[in-house]
């Protein structure tokens, strides 16, 4: 339960770090630990303690082995989701850097021309 | 070949085969790009067809069977929604090939908007929470780009606005997903359909609202709306007409009907919500667009309040709610294309989307301003066109649910848009121009599928005619009333013999 409980952490921790800086820079990194917060809760749904890698080594019972070995499913899933993050940051970057470019300043206070 | 990959193998093809064709001279890429979305645009009536002599089409990535295999399937719900948008789409690429010629790099475009409507069908066919979320994303992240795709600062702040909640949207859906994942252990759609039966009410509280809050957003409901009227105002108006007509929709509102309706008979506060959030949206997003002096701002504060009609007949239900809120996409889908593509059209010859700047555009293009007055009238609700009839029924059906109030509050909002329109109407294209400007009408090329869209706004009610109605409308209305698959959902049995091997 503890384990949740720190996941739940991480992820406010991001949520303060989108909600409340002012940076454009901090902002995508609150983007990123929220990012990781529910990669690691989705691995940690599938996981079992003390389990086996999910891979048949040996002849094994097969009850067994679904006793013992972690569900990979959740694993293969976050990975898809670690490369969609890759994507959101590269492209976060680089518009923070052409937004850099345009205002000269990384303030979102200061970047602020719409409005209505 | 299995068709139903066909329309987002097309796409997927295109944005691939596009910049490998073109990398030195771009000159063909928009002709290119518009004959594979006719293309795709064919496939999808191939399916439309099927569905109509077999029901549903089903398939399973890999010839893995159920539940380990992907499930792809197309019935009559995803057919209009996969008609709707390779229609409408066909007519946008058709027009952004003459109205993309003032900018540069527009190979990236096409790659972009192919993916973009690669990932749109790709939610629509997809019967597995994963593969809707990849799609989902796929499309999301080409639109984030293409709403910065002029490279202005406006642009660029639009677009870090539309990115920042976007995330925040997709995040809270994965998350919902892990938590059905870890209660119910299985990611087919139907599969959790069946499983989430038996959830305690608590854990369903919980899942949909983070299903609600992160297509809201997408959908733009409205305590999350504020990114919509930056970013569909200042991307390039083919991206501005395909985001607003159809990718709220798709995205959004598809989205809650496919992952969220199937809960609505377990807990019906959910619905409560839902015509909350609708009226808050259709009564703030109405007011908010009255005072707009940017056109093309005006029009996406328009979109939101007609979004909020979708979600009234999507909280109301029953038949006559679910076949309002079809109908209201379709009228919605054809019409606010087509006054983006027009606007597009009047920037295109005269420079600016500012109220002020432009006076008297009927003189100078009468044509731009007849189809601007067809789409105009068509959302705000004049009776021959669609949405009159979507707005009807929606109204009805308020009424027969004992929601009389929001039925006057419906009533009053159609006459604020037309309150809205007709002063757009007044101030920008009959006004007497400050000097004679001669007579500049829009490219042929242009106006040509701003006219097929004109006549779709004026003959979209033809679908509520009982003959066409009960093929069409009233089986995906039936598919969205049961969203249960028994028929399709095989008893969940761990395949030993592939793990044997």
């Amino acid at each position: 339960m503890i384990i949740y409980l720190l996941v739940a952490i991480v992820f406010f921790v991001g949520l303060y770090g989108i909600v409340a800086k002012k940076n454009i820079i901090k902002i995508i990194v609150g983007i990123n630990i929220v990012g990781y917060a529910v990669n690691l809760l989705f691995i940690l749904l599938g996981y079992k303690w003390n389990g086996i890698a999910p891979v048949m080594t040996r002849k094994i019972e097969l009850s067994e082995f679904y006793k013992y070995s972690v569900d990979p499913l959740p694993q293969a899933l976050v990975l898809t989701s670690i490369v969609i993050d890759l994507a959101f940051l590269a492209f976060l970057a680089a518009l923070a850097i052409r937004l850099y470019e345009k205002y000269g300043t990384f303030d979102i206070d200061k970047i602020r021309r719409l409005k209505g | 070949m299995n068709l139903i990959i066909m329309p987002d193998i097309i796409y997927l093809g295109s944005a691939f085969v596009i910049p490998l064709l073109f990398r030195k001279d771009e000159k063909w890429a928009g002709f290119t790009a518009s004959i594979f979305t006719f293309l795709a645009l064919l496939v999808s009536l191939l399916l439309g067809m099927h569905i109509l002599s077999e029901g549903r089409l089903i398939a399973f990535a890999g010839g893995w069977k159920e539940p380990l295999g992907i499930a792809l399937m197309v019935d009559p719900l995803s057919a209009v929604f996969l008609i709707v948008t390779n229609l409408v789409a066909f007519l946008i690429v058709v027009y952004a090939i003459t109205y993309m010629k003032k900018y540069t790099g527009t190979v990236h475009f096409y790659v972009l908007f192919m993916l973009m409507l690669a990932g749109m069908n790709g939610v629509l066919i997809s019967m597995d929470i994963w593969n809707l979320f990849v799609f989902f994303e796929i499309a999301s992240l080409a639109s984030y780009i293409l709403v910065a795709f002029g490279l202005r600062a406006e642009e660029m702040e639009a677009a870090l606005k539309y990115t920042v909640m976007g995330f925040l949207a997709s995040t809270f859906i994965l998350f919902a997903m892990a938590l059905v994942y870890g209660l119910t252990g299985t990611l087919n759609i139907p599969d959790f359909m069946n499983a989430v039966a038996g959830l305690p009410h608590t854990h369903m509280w919980f899942i949909v609202g983070l299903f609600i809050s992160g297509f809201g957003l997408k959908m733009a409901l409205v305590p999350f709306h504020t990114w919509l009227p930056d970013a569909h105002s200042m991307a390039p108006a083919p991206v501005s007409a395909l985001l607003s007509g159809l990718f709220i929709k798709v995205i959004g509102f598809y989205c809650i009907i496919r992952l969220a309706a199937n809960v609505f008979g377990e807990i019906y506060q959910i619905k409560t919500v839902l015509i909350i959030l609708g009226v808050v949206t259709m009564v703030l997003g109405g007011i908010m667009a009255y005072g707009q002096k940017n056109i093309k701002r005006l029009f996406a504060y328009s979109s939101i309040s007609q979004i909020g009609y979708c979600a009234i007949a999507l909280g109301i239900g029953g038949y006559l709610g679910y076949l309002g809120a079809l109908m209201h996409f379709i009228g919605h889908a054809f019409s606010k294309s087509l006054l983006f593509l027009n606007i597009g059209a009047i920037e295109y010859v005269k420079g600016t989307t500012e109220s002020e700047d432009l006076k008297g555009i009927n003189d100078q293009m009468p044509y731009t301003t007849l189809l601007s007055n067809t789409g105009m009238l068509g959302i705000a609700g004049i009776p021959p066109m669609g949405n009159f009839w979507s707005k009807l029924i929606i109204i009805l059906a308020a009424v027969r649910a004992g929601y009389t109030g929001v039925a006057v509050l419906c009533i009053l909002v159609a006459v604020l848009t037309l309150g809205y329109f007709l002063k757009l109407m007044r101030t920008v294209y009959y006004s007497k121009p400050e000097m004679k400007a001669e007579k500049k009408e829009a490219p042929l090329a242009m106006l040509v599928p701003m006219i097929a869209l004109g006549f779709m706004v004026f003959f979209a009610g033809i679908l509520l005619l009982p003959a066409i109605r009960t093929v069409t409308l009233d089986r995906a209305v039936n598919v969205m009333e049961n969203f249960s698959y028994k028929t399709l959902h095989i008893p969940a049995q761990h395949d030993n013999a592939q793990l044997n091997d």
